[in-house]
């Protein structure tokens, strides 16, 4: 069975490159409104490990068609062998430059690659494609026709028309804006050029789903981590002096509201590079932290033990004092002392906890206070978060490598609102734990992330976007 | 070279997936898939998977420190041992020291060797139960924050800044979300190491003294306390071993002839051989409880401290940022879509910009050509031309389906017309091909004069677009012709 190889070829500045980019996923493609950008032919293989399911050309448009068919049809022959003679073009013609690339793009398609031919369904029809449509129905190639809608009008039907002339396959396809299903259906069609091209192809389709699945999964995993820092995120500052005047509370409130926008725009920048965006332009609003009073003052003493850690300590030691006494009387005080030594520990050490901070050893106090702000404590502030990670995500997985203008992030759509009881359940379960910080972090993690994974695969009339 | 040690190779593989973070994916893709396949075997031990993987990837990138962890671990761990070793000999020698003038006080060898070691691991149970029971979990996180084994953090102080950072990335709380459990039961491993070498040291103490020396134990309390009672009490706590070491449960006589009172130190004083044997019969309940309430719980909870360390650091190494990426580029296969080589781009010379008529009007008598069949009314087409100075004088076509044969016969009626100037009129959606450029040069050298060529653009239903006339007027800028100007038919949108 030979390897599918495609090639795209039609009239510069049609989105060759645009449909290239885009299924290749790869932003390298350069795109541009000059005409003759492509000038020679690139390969873009699709290997799963090491193996080539099928490969794209990207080929440089039709520059003298009408020159290079006036050449062919006055070569003798009958129809039969038409695609000898583009193949005689091909080889007289290599080393003229007149001519470089109406060679360059014939090449891979006399190779045995089908045409996916390539127009603007936004643009009317013309006369001067006839030419090269002609020359491609020479070769004698299974072909199919793209209409690529580039612009806002609509010319598909006229074009419909007349690529149903020439193409037995004729689909419409938006090189910027198709999402991952629309891309798969594209290259199952590519299977129905050439039956034995099929298998491949559905195995290649069948890979990209899985590598989807698995991007997924990951991006879940970064914005559940992401999501679990903010929410547990604390920011101490030692005190000097009784109280903590409005500049030092300011400043510890910009320094946290810093790390909360840095975490969330390294989790954007990761869910990026999952998806192959490597050098993408995105503006967004940060993060607001919501109307809360964060800040909790606090007495921190004997080497960073809190005041409740201090009470209960004290509790535990005066409970063991006491019980001593209760073990000495073999249980006849019925824990009495237990019990009053608990007392007597726990309340000693709430009264003595600022004095005690005070004591200086070495010039250095035991304790004293630290202004803290977090975690965030607003139960909608997960969900935010969760929202604003979601939407960029879907903004990103949808996304073609041919839409080369920043990323737009705007409001998000609400439909986290619309959750069921259940899944909101679940997640502000979660979200609990975490701002509670009483279970291991990993294992919440997980737990969000797979939480996260399902939010993901609702069905695409759930998730709203916002046009970017 | 890969460590038998996890910490070291969690240590190793934190800092290979730092500095792996300014990889570039591609390559990061290609090698862990590589890797990957070759370590297929161990896909479903993730642990395992990724130490192999520390074992095969390149070494350049990264400083490989954790060996110098690994020593400051063991370091600390040989330091605990000394320490426990000494404070439980330096104890026992103390509680069981003996001139011969008094006896030993059971109650108080019991207090000091014994009951603490109950309650500490009490506390240590405490400590460890799973956080799900409301209210404890404040005197849980007191408990783990009086660990002792936490000072050990404070003595890695003492040592080189190196090794010292290395280790710790274990209590360090960046990593709390992957390195927590570990770091909790690191610490607990450590004061379980201490308190059991704490014990031999203990034991140790206590054999030397019995065997090189003659110890005579007895009871004394204040407390109201007959001897029945205290029996009682030492055969409760004798229960664990009184079936497998009868010996060494204290017998109602022994108890009764071993209480003494200070007032009564005279008699002690005096008190034949066989009483000194008798009361040297305590030795095997001391060393007994020790080992019972001290020695075997420290050997236990030493070893549960050790493989729940071991296993939540084998369980984090899978969970460090960037570890589970890595796991699903070995495990994944390795799809490539894009193109292996870089892309040849045409540099475009934009050359000069296109003048305007100095009159605003071009004030020609043109011959206008309409280029591929623009659909343009040529009545209509000579009107609007009117309005910027260029008058009709005929109306050709050329370009879309006529052959080039034809196009040359155009030029050859233009020259021969001899106009002021050359209009022709083009689909301004369409880019300028080649044959167009090759068409107007070709009226250049065929014309043989330097006329004015303005290309007028003709933008259809939807107008002419500011982005198709730089399409134009950046490829036309190709021409270097000083004379070619372009202009829009209708307005620019």
């Amino acid at each position: 069975m030979t390897t599918p190889l495609f090639a795209i070829v039609g009239h510069p500045n049609k989105g060759k490159s645009s449909i290239v980019s885009t299924l290749a996923q790869d932003e390298s493609v350069a795109i541009s409104p000059i005409p003759g950008t492509t000038v020679d032919n690139r390969y873009y293989p699709m290997q799963v490990d090491g193996e080539t399911l099928y490969a794209l050309v990207d080929t440089p448009g039709f520059q003298r068609a009408r020159a290079a068919l006036e050449w062919m049809q006055k070569q003798p022959g009958s129809s039969v062998d038409r695609a000898n003679i583009v193949r005689m073009f091909v080889e007289e013609h290599h080393d003229d430059h007149r001519f470089a690339a109406e060679c360059s793009l014939l090449t891979p398609i006399l190779d045995g690659a089908g045409i996916l031919y390539v127009i603007d369904g936004s643009r009317p029809f013309g006369e001067e494609y006839e030419a090269e449509m002609e020359i491609l129905r020479w070769t004698g190639q299974p072909s199919l026709a793209l209409i690529n809608m580039i612009g806002d009008s609509d010319y598909s039907e006229e074009w419909n028309n007349a690529l149903g002339q020439y193409f037995r396959i004729v689909r419409i396809f938006d090189a910027m804006t198709a999402d991952f299903d629309r891309r798969i259906q594209l290259l199952l069609a590519f299977g129905q050029i050439r039956e034995e091209w099929r298998e491949s192809l559905e195995k290649a389709v069948q890979v990209l789903q899985q590598e989807q699945q698995r991007r997924r999964k990951l991006s879940a995993r970064m914005m559940a981590e992401t999501i679990s820092r903010m929410v547990s995120y604390t920011c101490q500052r030692r005190l000097k002096g009784d109280g903590a005047g409005n500049a030092v509370r300011d400043s510890l409130q910009q320094a946290y509201k810093r790390e909360l926008t840095s975490m969330e725009q390294q989790c954007r920048n990761e869910v990026e590079q999952i998806y192959n965006h490597k050098h993408l332009e995105r503006h967004e609003a940060h993060v607001q932290l919501l109307a809360e009073d964060l800040f909790a003052e606090q007495t921190w003493v004997l080497f960073g033990l809190t005041q409740q850690q201090l009470i209960t300590t004290g509790a535990l030691g005066g409970a063991a004092t006491g019980g001593i006494i209760d073990l000495a009387v073999g249980g006849a005080s019925l824990f009495l002392g237990a019990g009053i030594g608990a007392m007597i520990g726990g309340v000693s050490a709430w009264v003595t906890t600022d004095r005690i901070a005070d004591i200086k050893i070495l010039g250095l106090p035991l304790g004293g206070k630290q202004l803290s702000i977090g975690p965030m404590r607003n139960i909608n502030f997960p969900y935010v978060v969760l929202g604003r990670a979601l939407y960029h995500h879907s903004m990103i997985e949808d996304r073609t490598h041919a839409h080369r203008a920043p990323l737009e992030l705007k409001q998000p759509p609400a439909w986290l609102q619309t959750l069921d009881t259940d899944r909101r359940k679940q997640l502000e379960k979660i979200f609990v734990k975490l701002r509670r910080q009483e279970t291991p972090h990993s294992d919440l993690v997980d737990a969000l992330a797979d939480r996260i994974q399902q939010l993901m695969e609702r069905p695409a009339s759930q998730t709203t976007k916002t046009p970017s | 070279m890969t460590h038998s040690s996890l910490i070291g190779d969690l240590i190793d593989l934190n800092a290979a997936l730092k500095s792996d973070r300014s990889t570039d994916s591609e390559e990061k893709k290609q090698r862990d898939r590589s890797i990957g396949q070759a370590l297929q075997q161990q896909r479903n031990n993730p642990a395992r998977q990724l130490r192999g993987w520390l074992d095969q990837a390149s070494t350049g990138a990264w400083q490989r420190d954790g060996h110098h962890a690994v020593q400051l671990y063991h370091v600390l761990c040989v330091i605990l041992v000394f320490a426990g070793l000494a404070s439980g000999w330096g104890l026992a020698r103390a509680v069981l020291y003996y001139t011969g003038n008094a006896p030993i006080n059971i109650v108080n060898a019991l207090g000091l060797l014994v009951l603490p070691q109950i309650l500490l691991l009490l506390f240590w149970l405490l400590a460890i139960i799973p956080n799900r029971i409301p209210l404890l979990g404040s005197l849980q996180s007191a408990l783990r924050f009086l660990n002792p084994g936490r000072l050990t953090r404070h003595l890695a102080r003492l040592f080189p800044a190196r090794s010292r950072q290395s280790l710790s990335l274990v209590w360090d709380t960046e990593y709390t979300t992957a390195l927590a459990p570990a770091t909790r039961w690191l610490f607990s491993f450590w004061s379980q190491l201490f308190a059991f070498c704490f014990n031999i040291g203990v034991l140790l103490a206590a054999f030397y003294m019995i065997s090189f020396s003659d110890l005579a134990f007895a009871w004394s309390t204040t407390l109201n306390l007959d001897s029945t009672t205290f029996h009682h009490m030492l055969s409760a706590l004798s229960w664990p071993w009184h079936t497998l070491f009868p010996d060494a449960v204290p017998s109602p006589e022994l108890v009764e002839i071993s209480r003494y009172y200070r007032l009564d130190e005279a008699s002690f004083g005096t008190a034949d051989s066989r009483l000194a044997v008798q009361l040297s019969q305590w030795w095997p309940f001391l060393v007994s409880a020790i080992i019972c309430y001290g020695f075997i719980p420290r050997l236990l909870t030493l070893f549960v401290s050790w493989l729940r360390f071991r296993h939540h650091l084998a369980h984090a190494l899978p969970r460090l940022p960037g570890s589970p990426e890595l796991l699903a580029r070995m495990n994944s296969p390795l799809i490539s879509t894009s193109a292996p080589r870089p892309e040849n781009v045409a540099e475009i010379d934009t050359g000069n910009d296109f003048g305007a008529p100095e009159s605003g009007s071009y004030a020609l008598k043109c011959a206008v050509i309409d280029w591929s069949g623009t659909g343009v009314n040529a009545a209509s087409a000579a009107k609007q031309l009117q309005t910027m100075g260029i008058s009709c004088l005929d109306f050709m076509m050329a370009g879309g389906i006529r052959s080039t044969a034809q196009d040359n016969a155009t030029i050859v009626s233009l020259c021969n017309l001899k106009p002021e100037g050359v209009a022709v009129i083009v689909k301004s959606w369409e880019p300028p091909l080649l044959e167009f450029l090759d068409f107007i040069q070709n009226i250049r050298a065929q014309c043989n004069r330097q006329q004015p060529i303005i290309i007028l653009l003709w933008g259809g239903r939807d107008g002419v677009s500011g982005l198709d006339r730089e399409t134009w007027q950046l490829t036309l800028r190709q021409l270097k012709d000083p004379d070619l100007h372009i202009e829009s038919m209708g307005s620019v949108q």
